[in-house]
C-alpha cells in the first residue's frame, strides 16, 4: 500500500510539473492583457511537431531543435498578438472567439502538414527509467521536463519581480492606464509577454514530445487543462499555477491508484469546483495576482 | 445494277449502319450510370487517424470499381468530415441524404456511428461500416445497418491467444468507451468462465500517465499477461509505463491499431514482442488476385503499404458496390431494394468470408493475432493462419 501511495504521489508531482509548464504561458498572457489565449495549446503542439520534424527529417536530437521551434512558435505567437491588438471593442469576449478560431486553424494546419498519426521521440534516452530507492519510477523525459519546467517558471517569476520589464508587466496587469502614464509602453510589454509565453509553450511542447505522444487534436485538450489550472490558481498567478497544477496531478494520480483511472478527470474537476466554491478567485487570486 | 441504284443502296447501308450505331450507343449511354456513394468519417479531431485510414480504403474500392466497370458504370464518393462529433455525423448523413447518395460507407467510433446510422435509417438509406463494433449497434435491429466486423471477432482472437499462452491471471486495462468496454467485458467474462483469474481496470481517454495504473496491476494483480483494449495513444502510454515499472508478465496483448506497420515504424523499441489483432502480416504478403490488385492500387494512390484500416474500408465499400450493381440490375435500387441485396452477400474478401444476418452483423468475422518481431508483424494465431513462431514469454523490456 505504501509503495502504491508513494508512486502515486511521485507520478502526481511529475504530472503536475508538466501541467504547470503548459499552463504558465496562458497565465502570463492573461495576467498582462486580460486575454485568455485559447490557441495556447496549439502553440505548444506546434513546438512538439517542430521537434518531431527535426528528429524525423534531419535526425536531430529534439533538444537541439528548441531554437528553431522557438523562432517558429515565437512568430506564431506574435501573429496571435498582432491580431488580438486589433480588437478594440469587447476585448475579452472577442479575443476568446479570435483565439479559438486561430486554434482551429493551427490544428488543421498541423493535420495537413503532418497527418493524423501519433508521434513521439524515438530517442531511447528519454524513455529510459529513473528509479529512486527501488520504489519510485519515472522516465528520464518526465524528470527532465519537471526540472526544466521548474527552472523556467522560477526564471519567469524572478523576471516578473526583479527586472524592469517584469515590473512593467505587473504594472500593466494592475492598472493599464496608470502604467501608461508612468511611461510603460503597453504594446511593447504585451508583445514581450506573448514572446515569453511562446518560450514556455516551446518548452512544454518538447516536454510533451519526449514524454507523451502528440497528435493534431491534442492542442485543444492542452488548452482546456491549462485554463482549468489557471483559474484554479487564481487568474494570472504564476506560483499559483505550479501549486494548482501539482494539486491536480496528485489528486488525479491518487484517484487512479485508489478508485479508478476513469474517474481521474472527475476528481480534478471536483477539486477545481471545491476550490472555487471556497475561494471564488482561485488559490492565489483576489484581483491582479501576477507573480504573487 | 445502275450507278444510281448502287449509290442509293450504299446510302441506305450507311444510313442503316449509322442508325444501328446510334441506337447501340444510345442504349449503351442509357445503361451506363454513375452511382454516388456517401461517406461520413472523422477526418479531423481525435479519431482523424483512423478516419483517414478508412477513407483511403474507400478510395481504393472506388478506383478499382471504376476500372472494373469502365465504360459501363462509374462510382463517385462524396465525403463529409464529422470532426469526431456525433452531432456533426448526423448532420453529415442528412446532407448526404439531401445530395442523393445511394448509400453510406464509413463511420468510426460506436458512439458516433450510433446516431449517424439512426439518421440513415430514418432516411431509408443503407449505412455500412467497419468502424463500430459495439454489440448495441446491431441489437437495434435496423434493416439498413450493416457492418463487416464486430466485438465477437476481436474477443475470440484475444481469448484464443491468451489461452494458447496458458495465462492463468490476466489484467484487462481498457478505455471507457462503448466498443472498448464491451470488448473488455466480453473477454473478461469468457476468461473467467474458463477458470482464468481476471482483474479489470478502466481508464479515461484523457489519461496520459499510466504508471499509477500499471503499478497497481504490478503490485496487486501480479498477472501473467496484460490485455490492453484502447487505441494507439493508449497503447503507447500503457507500454511506456510498463517498460518503466517492469511488471513480471509474460505477454502484453492488445487489439486493433496495435500490430500495424505504423506502430512498428513509429515505436520500434516499445512494440517488440507485443501482440495485437492483425489480418495480415507486415511486410504484407498478398497472394489472391484481388488482394494483389488492392495492394497495388493502394500503393499507386497513397504511395505506401495498405494497413488494416484501409483493408476494412475497402471491403465494406466493395461489398456495397457489388450490392448496388445487383440491385440496379434487378431494378430495385430506386425502390429500396439495396438492404435486401446486401443481405444476400456471401463473399470471400480480404478479411475472410462475409455474410450478413438479420441484424446486419457479419457472423463469420474472426480476427488473427500478430506479434511485433524485429520491426515486422508476424501472424501467430490461429495456427492455421500463422506465418511465423510466437516469441513467448517475451515483453518489450
Amino acid at each position: 500500500m505504501l509503495e502504491l501511495t508513494l508512486q502515486a504521489l511521485f507520478s502526481g508531482l511529475l504530472a503536475g510539473g508538466y501541467y504547470a509548464t503548459v499552463a504558465v504561458g496562458l497565465a502570463l498572457v492573461f495576467g498582462t492583457m486580460r486575454v485568455i489565449n485559447l490557441a495556447h495549446g496549439e502553440l505548444v503542439l506546434l513546438a512538439a511537431y517542430v521537434a518531431y520534424a527535426a528528429e524525423t527529417n534531419y535526425g536531430i536530437n529534439p533538444v537541439m531543435a528548441i531554437p528553431v521551434a522557438l523562432v517558429i512558435v515565437g512568430a506564431a505567437s506574435a501573429l496571435v498578438y498582432a491580431l488580438l491588438s486589433r480588437i478594440h471593442q469587447d476585448r475579452e469576449i472577442n479575443s476568446l472567439i479570435l483565439t479559438f478560431g486561430l486554434g482551429i486553424i493551427l490544428t488543421n494546419a498541423i493535420l495537413s502538414i503532418w497527418a493524423a498519426d501519433i508521434h513521439s521521440t524515438s530517442n531511447a534516452w528519454f524513455q529510459d527509467s529513473v528509479v529512486v530507492a527501488d520504489t519510485l519510477f519515472a522516465m528520464n523525459a518526465e524528470v527532465a521536463s519537471f526540472v526544466g519546467g521548474l527552472v523556467l517558471m522560477a526564471g519567469v517569476w524572478w523576471w516578473l519581480n526583479h527586472s524592469w520589464q517584469g515590473r512593467a508587466v505587473r504594472a500593466l496587469s494592475s492598472n493599464r492606464a496608470a502604467a501608461t502614464l508612468m511611461g510603460v509602453n503597453p504594446r511593447k510589454i504585451e508583445i514581450l509577454s506573448f514572446l515569453i509565453a511562446a518560450l514556455l509553450a516551446t518548452f512544454a511542447g518538447f516536454a510533451i514530445y519526449t514524454g507523451k505522444t502528440v497528435f493534431p487534436a491534442l492542442g485543444h485538450v492542452l488548452t482546456v487543462k491549462a485554463f482549468i489550472i489557471t483559474v484554479l490558481a487564481g487568474m494570472g498567478s504564476i506560483p499559483g499555477v505550479l501549486i494548482g497544477a501539482v494539486m491536480i496531478g496528485v489528486i488525479e494520480s491518487l484517484t487512479v491508484t485508489y478508485l479508478s483511472a476513469s474517474l481521474q478527470e472527475l476528481a480534478g474537476m471536483i477539486l477545481f469546483l471545491v476550490v472555487l466554491f471556497v475561494s471564488p478567485s482561485g488559490l492565489f487570486g483576489g484581483g491582479r495576482a501576477l507573480a504573487r | 445494277m445502275t450507278r444510281q441504284t448502287r449509290t442509293q443502296k450504299l446510302a441506305h447501308l450507311v444510313t442503316v449502319s449509322a442508325l444501328a450505331l446510334s441506337v447501340a450507343l444510345g442504349v449503351g449511354a442509357a445503361q451506363a450510370k454513375e452511382f454516388l456513394l456517401g461517406s461520413e468519417l472523422p477526418l479531423t479531431g481525435s479519431l482523424a487517424r483512423v478516419g483517414q485510414g478508412m477513407q483511403e480504403g474507400i478510395a481504393v474500392a472506388i478506383e478499382m470499381a471504376n476500372k472494373a466497370h469502365a465504360g459501363k458504370h462509374s462510382f463517385k464518393v462524396e465525403t463529409i468530415d464529422d470532426e469526431t462529433s456525433p452531432a456533426k455525423a448526423v448532420a453529415a448523413v442528412e446532407k448526404l441524404v439531401g445530395d442523393g447518395v445511394v448509400a453510406i460507407t464509413g463511420g468510426y467510433g460506436s458512439n458516433i456511428i450510433g446516431p449517424a446510422s439512426e439518421a440513415a435509417q430514418k432516411a431509408g438509406l443503407v449505412y455500412i461500416t467497419s468502424g463500430g463494433v459495439a454489440p448495441e449497434l446491431t441489437q437495434r435491429g435496423y434493416p439498413t445497418f450493416f457492418r463487416i466486423n464486430n466485438t465477437d471477432g476481436y474477443a475470440l482472437a484475444m481469448i484464443g491467444l491468451l489461452q494458447e499462452i496458458g495465462a492463468k491471471k490476466v489484467s484487462i486495462v481498457y478505455l471507457n468507451k462503448d466498443a472498448t468496454s464491451s470488448l473488455a467485458k466480453q473477454v473478461g467474462q469468457a476468461l473467467t468462465a474458463k477458470g482464468v483469474t481476471v482483474g479489470t481496470h478502466e481508464f479515461d481517454g484523457s489519461t496520459s500517465d499510466f504508471k499509477p495504473l500499471i503499478n497497481k496491476v504490478k503490485l496487486q494483480d501480479r498477472p501473467d499477461a496484460i490485455a490492453m483494449v484502447g487505441y494507439e495513444n493508449d497503447y503507447v502510454g500503457i507500454l511506456r509505463a510498463a517498460k518503466v515499472l517492469k511488471p513480471t508478465v509474460k505477454a502484453m496483448v492488445g487489439v486493433w491499431s496495435l500490430a500495424t506497420a505504423q506502430m512498428a515504424k513509429e515505436f520500434p523499441d516499445l512494440m517488440e514482442n507485443v501482440y495485437g489483432t492483425s489480418m495480415l502480416p507486415y511486410p504484407v504478403e498478398f497472394t489472391q488476385p484481388e488482394a494483389v490488385e488492392f495492394a497495388a492500387t493502394y500503393k499507386t494512390l497513397f504511395n505506401k503499404d495498405p494497413d488494416y484500416l484501409g483493408q476494412f474500408g475497402y471491403v465494406q465499400t466493395r461489398l456495397l458496390i457489388d450490392a448496388v450493381l445487383r440491385a440496379d440490375e434487378a431494378g430495385t435500387l430506386a425502390k429500396g431494394g439495396l438492404p435486401e441485396e446486401l443481405r444476400k452477400t456471401d463473399a470471400k474478401t480480404l478479411i475472410g468470408r462475409v455474410t450478413f444476418d438479420k441484424s446486419g452483423d457479419n457472423p463469420n468475422f474472426t480476427h488473427r493475432m500478430g506479434q511485433h518481431q524485429g520491426g515486422k508483424v508476424v501472424l501467430v494465431w490461429p495456427k492455421d493462419d500463422a506465418n511465423g513462431k510466437m516469441n513467448f514469454p517475451a515483453v518489450p523490456w
